[in-house]
Order: structure tokens, then sequence, then C-alpha cells
């Protein structure tokens, strides 16, 4: 198997103030293989969120190496980073995170039109992801006249779109109740399987947790379960 | 489509908003029409002096109403330079109307001497021009047809006498508009009426036919019409001679002022409208704080956000500029007709006028909307998306 995902020595310190900091992140070195289903658990405040963050490139690492790849991402500028956004990952969040005001379609199609497809090209896209999660007909619903699992399986659509390498999930069943968060898990599994993306969930749910290939537990900034060097 | 959606999410705040530009474009609208009348006005009259000397009484500015001496025509005429002279009355048409803002109508008399050097073309929608030497006909500006009741080959009543009207003037939109002209002795004849008695008693020999308010010197081709002025100033006395300069300086200059003024009010008025947009557009960047966090995370650059948020509050400003404009039009329109009347042209809604007016509101727009535009952009993803 090849390593799609890596990071090293990862640490990351939140300065509040003068001599008030958090280190979120106290050195977390880790490797995701392409097509690996990654759970991370861990209490509040342990610092998985953190580490989804700047694996997935909405972060920065204080210090350490991420890798996506082949490719260091830390240390490229805005305009790289915001391709590899585009194309290469994608996010799924446990408020979901559609936009209001656009429908089921134009929530996807968004994704697609940043990746730069052209009008056509990221049309049909938007519709074969809507397709993929069994929301074919509810392309012109508002977030607000979908279920909750509905709105998660637009988002999941959105990160679809654009056929990313890698998904990376911020408590995807957070805000489900059981039967939706079951539809979820079956749903990312059965993306995993058809096309091999990979997914990189932080969660909770034991659920969630019972569909990964396999699952790190984080405690006070350090994984506790075997991969990061001890301090 | 979604830059509407997004603007009319706050349906009551936005048009809050749009109404603040719009009352702004609204005052820049109606305060620019009346700037654009003016200034056609002036540029008619700047046409008009461009080519040509006015002579008139010392002291008196140029478009005086006191009376000079006709016999300063041939001392004149005896200057080298000068092409020929027309004599003119120039006064009030009722001198019995009230004073109102605007110019009053003018009652207008020449006997047309030199007219085959004037430049300033006047084209007639019905009838014809005067002759020179004619008496008892005029010929009427496009405002005063209708308090006249004028139409070609009937009669009007200018001052108590009835004249036989041969021409109707085309709109100028300048002074001929609002001003009847008649031969020079009429003119001379009714003019005389504004003589005290007192000043006909003390010079018996007064004659009408001496009088003229003004006489209008054209210069041979090749004369400057600065210089044949100073030429007349020293030559002639008694008298005082303008070149095209003068009314340049002294009229131009004075509406150009005026002109800042109006602009200057109305600048201040959507310069409000424009802080209303600054707020505006910072409030839905907070609002939608997550809103940034997720397109930044699903792939959005930042000059992507910046141009989102930028056409919304261009479209906010567009919207307000099209409703000040339809509103500035509605009120130069419907004062223009209320003041009809009194054959008054307040305003002019200029296409330039017009264009200006959104453009200054769309760029006002997007102006107010970049600060908030810029900072909506430089957020970094993973501190939008936390934004509560």
């Amino acid at each position: 198997m090849t390593v799609l995902v890596r990071g090293l020595d990862l640490r990351k310190r939140y300065v509040m103030g003068k001599d008030n900091f958090i280190d979120a992140l106290r050195g977390v070195t880790l490797e995701v293989d392409e097509g690996e289903i990654v759970g991370v658990m861990g209490p509040s405040g342990s610092g998985k969120s953190t580490l989804m963050h700047i694996l997935g490139c909405l972060d920065s690492p204080t210090a350490g190496e991420v890798w996506l790849a082949d490719r260091r991402l830390d240390q490229l500028g805005d305009r790289e980073i915001t391709k590899i956004r585009r194309t290469a990952v994608g996010f799924i969040f446990q408020t979901f995170n559609l936009i209001p005001s656009l429908n089921a379609l134009e929530n996807v199609l968004l994704a697609a039109q940043y990746a730069g497809k052209k009008r056509a090209a990221a049309r049909d896209a938007a519709e074969a992801a809507l397709a993929h999660v069994g929301l074919a007909d509810r392309h012109r619903h508002r977030p607000a006249e979908l279920s909750g699992g509905q709105q998660q399986r637009v988002a999941i659509a959105r990160a679809l779109v654009n056929e990313p390498k890698v998904i990376f999930g911020d408590e995807p069943t957070g805000n489900l109740d059981s039967s939706s968060s079951d539809e979820i898990v079956k749903m990312m599994r059965q993306i995993n399987h058809d096309t091999g993306t990979t997914f990189v969930l932080v969660t909770h749910d034991p659920g969630v947790a019972g569909a990964c290939t396999r699952v790190i537990e984080m405690l006070d900034g350090l994984i506790t379960n075997g991969e990061s060097p001890a301090e | 489509m979604q830059i509407l959606r997004n603007v009319f999410k706050r349906k009551v705040r936005v048009l809050l908003t749009i109404a603040g530009i719009a009352i702004g474009v609204l005052a820049l609208v109606a305060m620019g029409a009346m700037a654009e009348r003016i200034n056609v006005m002036v540029s008619g009259g700047s046409r008009y002096y461009s080519d040509k000397v006015t002579v008139g009484a010392v002291n008196a500015g140029m478009f005086s109403v006191q009376p000079i001496d006709y016999d300063k025509r041939d001392e004149i005429l005896a200057i080298p330079g000068v092409a020929a002279v027309s004599a003119e009355i120039g006064t009030i048409l009722d001198p019995d109307a009230g004073i109102s803002f605007g110019m009053p109508s003018i009652l207008g008399g020449s006997d047309l001497a030199g007219q085959e050097y004037e430049s300033f073309e006047i084209t007639y929608s019905e009838g014809r021009a005067l002759e020179p030497g004619e008496s008892g006909k005029v010929v009427v500006g496009s405002d005063l047809v209708k308090q006249l009741d004028a139409r070609v080959g009937e009669y009007v009543t200018i001052r108590g006498e009835r004249f036989q009207v041969v021409g109707i003037m085309d709109r100028t939109l300048t002074v001929p508009d609002n001003s009847v002209y008649m031969g020079l002795s009429d003119a001379q004849r009714l003019f005389a009426q504004d003589i005290p008695d007192v000043y006909k008693t003390m010079f018996p020999d007064f004659d009408p036919a001496d009088l003229v308010t003004s006489l209008v010197v054209y210069p041979t081709p090749g004369t400057d019409p600065e210089v044949l002025a100073n030429a007349i100033n020293k030559a002639v006395t008694a008298v005082q001679a303008y070149g095209p300069s003068f009314f340049q300086e002294q009229i131009a200059s004075a509406t150009r002022i005026f002109n800042y003024i109006l602009y200057g009010i109305a600048l201040i008025a959507l310069f409000v409208g424009g802080l209303s947009v600054i707020n505006t557009m910072t409030m839905s960047v907070s609002e939608r704080t997550r809103e940034i966090g997720v397109r930044k995370a699903i792939g959005a650059s930042d000059g992507q956000i910046v141009r989102q948020f930028l056409a919304e509050a261009g479209v906010i400003g567009l919207i307000g500029g099209l409703g000040g404009l339809f509103l500035g039009w509605l009120v130069a329109t419907v004062a223009d007709r209320l003041l009809q009347s009194s054959n008054m042209d307040l305003f002019l809604v200029t296409t330039r006028l017009a264009l200006g007016s959104v453009a200054f509101a769309v760029v006002l727009g997007l102006a107010a909307g970049l600060l908030p535009s810029l900072h909506a952009a430089r957020m970094k993803p993973v501190d939008a998306l936390r934004y509560e």
C-alpha cells in the first residue's frame, strides 16, 4: 500500500496572550495509506480536530511536516494550498455546512466551479455526485428543506464532486440520529469500496469507529495507540 | 441570481441600504440636472458671444437694460476691424411679472444690421425669421408658445400691443427659448414705456428711436474680438465693450462654482449612502463568516471571495443607483411640469448625467464593499469555520 497522507512530528500552539498558550498538538506523526478509512478518536480537547484541519490544509502547523502523496504541503503558499483544497481533498462537517441560500445542486456545483470545471462539465459532475448519494430527485431543495441525513449526503456529494484522493470528516454523524448515522456510515464505506477514496474521520461515534479500517486514539495532543513517538 | 439571492437574504436591511443609495443618487440626479440645465444655457451663451463684441452702458454690466446713445453706433462703425453693428434692445418681457427663480423672459429687438455675420444659428419649427425693418411682427421662443398662445399668422399681445407671429423658434436650450424678438423700432417703443415720465419732461426732445441697450459688433474676418473690444473701449467714450472672454470669465466661472456647490451637496448625500453600504457589507460578512470558511474549505480562492462580496456590494449600488435615477428623473419631470406655467425648465436629465450617476453609485458600492470583502477573503478557513 502507498502512503497517501503523512504527518511528521506535527505541533500546533495556539497563543492567546503573553505566557498564555495551548499546545493542541505536541508532536504527532502518522501515516494513512491509500484506500484506508481511518478513525481518529479521543476526548474533547485531545487535538483530533486540529490534526484533521492541518492534514486537510484548513490550518497550518506551528512545526512539523504535512505530506499528501509525495508532495509536502506545509510550506506551500496560499495559491497552491487553494488548489489542493479544490481537487485533492474533500471535507464533511458535523453541522453539514451547506450554504443555506443555495439548493442541493448549486451547493455541489459550487465546489466543481471553484475547481475550474467548465459549466456543463461541472453540472454533469454535480448531478452524478448527487446521484451517487441517492439524491438525484432533490436537486432543487434548499438545505432547510432536507433532513439532517439528506443534508449530510449533499455535503458528501460536494466533497466527492472533484474526485479527491482523500475526504476528511469532522464528526460527520455528530448531528444525526442513529438511523441516519448508519446510512451515512454505509455510504462512506460504499464510496470507499467503489472509488478507493481514502477517509480520515474524527468521531465520537462507535458506529463510525466500527466501520473504520483503523482507529487512532488521541489524548492531550498526542497519539496514544502507537504511532506518535513518545516525548 | 445567486448574488441577488444573497443580497436579499436580509431584506429589510438591504432595502434600507438601497434606499440610502437611492436618496443619494436622487440628490445627485436632481442637483446634476439643475447644473446640466444651467450648463447648456451657459454654453449657448458662450457660443453666442464667442465671435463678437457686445457694447453696453458703462459700469452697467454685460446684460444691462440701461440705455445708451444710438449715435455711438456710427463711432464704432468707424473703427478698423468692425464689419457691422446691430443695434439692439434687450429688456424684460413682462415688467409686472414677479421675481422668480431662473431666467426671466426676454423681450428683444434688433435692426438686424449685422445678421449676415451672425454665426449663432436659430432655426424655426414653424414660420420664418424676422426681416430687417419689419414692424408689427414677432418671433416667439419655444418656451413662450403656450403662455402667449402663439400661432404663426395669429396675433399675440405684448405689453398691451398686438403683434403678428411670423415664426416659432426651435428649442435651443438657451436664452432664445424664453424670448420674443421683434423689430428694433417696435422694441424701442415698448422700451420707452419703462422710461420714467419725469425724464421725458426733463428732456423734451426725448425720442424712443435713440434708445438702444446694446450694440452688437461683428468683427471683420481675421480680427480678434478681444482686441477689437479694447480698441472700442479706447476710442469710444461712455460705453463699455465686452469681448468673448468676459462672458467666459464672469458668467461661466460663476456658474461653475454653482455647479460645484450643487454636486457637492449631492456627493455628501451619496457619501452617507456609501457608509450604509459599508455597514451592510460588514454585517453581511460577519454573519456569513462560517459560509466564507466553507467556501474556502471547498476551494474558493481569496480572489473569488472578494469578487463574490464585491459583486453583492456592486449590485446594491446598481439597484440603488437605478432607483435613485428613476426618482431623480421623476422629481425633475414633475417639478418642470409644475413650473411650466412660469416658463421655466429647471432640470435637464442628460444621458451623461444618468449614466454617470448610476456608474457612480456602482463604484461607490464597490468601494464601500472593498474593505469588508478583503476582510472576508483574508480569513483563515479554520477560524472562519469555528466562528459561531
